[in-house]
């Protein structure tokens, strides 16, 4: 069978941290064997390929699209003015802004806590889908997919930085109070453990995954 | 060492010859498109430069007033640490300490371990740490989130502007300049040719004790 050129192919492993290529020890050809190695160069933990990588991040996809559910049900923050309550979700709080007439910021924090979190979970369910399945795609297309999930994540942080100002400014006593609500963790969360998925998922699986087609 | 004459791609494991790439340029792998190289003009002198000025700027960004509000003669000034401590205050503690991560600790730390790894390759000391924080900074990037904070202040300003008068401190302004010079250092770091220059230097050390 005719294999394109990686690293792997060639008996070398690259450094994930300082990109120094090293020889993969002969002793055992089990990429797990290569744990406890370290990089000459920088000292970090070698391996071909992140170890476990497909487990781990479907663990944290799917804790993810849990967690999306009470993100969205619960109140993110409460409103009291005068004493009165006015419990706010996610979508609640982009309709408000969308009536008083902000509908460039309703538009940005919408894309930021719903869309964003939304297409990642889902993307990278497909992307997994991808390698454990060994569909046949386009790999310059998902390689561009992973890392734009990779560069947007953290920009689902916008709402609970928000809350966090808000929370410590308006503390008026009883005349106005904002309270964060059970919604911010579930939200936060969910950024995180995305965040987290992408780091663990490790995009030459795209390609490895491909390479039977590649004969053809 | 035969290692030395070749590189793999970082993403999808290709396996490459170095080439010598002029600044401005950009090196990208054949197979998936990711970019391998992207030098850039003098990388440590600007680095260095502007992370010294980041370090100036970390303690008035983090401690004087940003945003306040007046509201029937109240008046409440916050900063980046009051977010923390008002968030904690009301039991939201994983919140609070990871606001307290993403918008004060880790961009602190960025620019320290930035200062550190361009202020030895600036004054060519070969350090014996160097490695690793060059380790930690590529871990550490993407959790120092100032940029998306500065998006929270503007989202918060506009969700109070109608039910209260804002005041801005003199901590806003050092932070839209900590912010500057964040996005600064993001341009003119240029991991390769900092990893090479380190090895480099590694290797003139092996060579003077043997």
């Amino acid at each position: 069978m005719k294999s394109i050129n990686t690293a792997l192919a060639n008996g070398l492993m690259r450094c994930h941290d300082c990109g120094w290529l090293s020889r993969i020890s002969t002793h055992g050809s089990k990429l797990e064997q290569h744990e406890n190695c370290h990089c000459e160069q920088c000292g970090s933990h070698l391996h071909s390929r992140i170890p476990n990588s497909l487990q781990r991040a479907v663990a944290l996809v799917m804790s993810g699209f849990f967690l999306y559910i009470p993100a969205n049900i619960f109140p993110i923050m409460t409103v009291t003015k005068f004493g009165s309550g006015d419990p706010h979700t996610i979508v609640g709080g982009i309709v408000a802004l969308m009536h008083s007439g902000m509908v460039p910021i309703a538009i940005l924090v919408f894309v930021a806590s719903i869309l964003v979190p939304l297409l990642k979970l889902i993307s990278m369910t497909i992307l997994l889908l991808i390698v454990h399945h060994r569909w046949r795609i386009n790999g310059r297309i998902w390689a561009r997919v992973y890392r734009a999930i990779a560069f947007v994540g953290r920009w689902s942080m916008l709402d609970i930085f928000m809350i966090s100002i808000l929370v410590s400014l308006v503390d008026l006593g009883g005349v106005a109070q904002i309270i964060a609500g059970p919604a911010a963790t579930a939200f936060a969360a969910v950024v995180v453990l995305t965040m987290f998925a992408a780091n663990t998922f490790d995009p030459r699986l795209i390609w490895d995954s491909q390479e039977e087609y590649y004969e053809h | 060492m035969s290692n030395l004459t070749l590189e793999a791609c970082a993403e999808c494991d290709l396996l490459l010859n170095p080439k010598q790439v002029a600044p401005g340029e950009i090196c990208q792998c054949p197979r998936c498109g990711y970019r391998i190289q992207q030098p850039r003009r003098q990388s440590i002198e600007r680095t260095f430069i502007y992370s010294v000025t980041g370090l100036a700027l970390l303690a008035p960004a983090n401690l004087l007033p940003i945003l306040g509000i007046k509201v029937l003669g109240n008046i409440r000034d916050g900063n980046l640490w009051s977010g923390v401590t008002a968030l904690f205050n009301e039991g939201m503690w994983a919140i609070a300490i990871l606001v307290f991560l993403a918008s004060m600790v880790f961009p602190a730390l960025k620019i320290i371990l930035t200062l550190l790894v361009s202020g030895y390759l600036y004054f060519d000391k070969p350090g014996r740490y160097l490695a690793t924080w060059m380790r930690y900074l590529h871990h550490l990037e993407e959790w120092a989130m100032l940029e998306v904070y500065t998006l929270g202040i503007i989202v918060a300003c506009v969700k109070l502007a109608g039910v209260a008068d804002l005041r801005f401190g003199y901590g806003l302004y050092a932070f839209i300049a900590l912010l500057i010079i964040n996005c600064l250092l993001s341009t003119s770091l240029d991991p390769y040719s900092f990893w090479r220059r380190i090895r480099q230097m590694q290797r003139e050390v092996r060579h003077e004790v043997h």
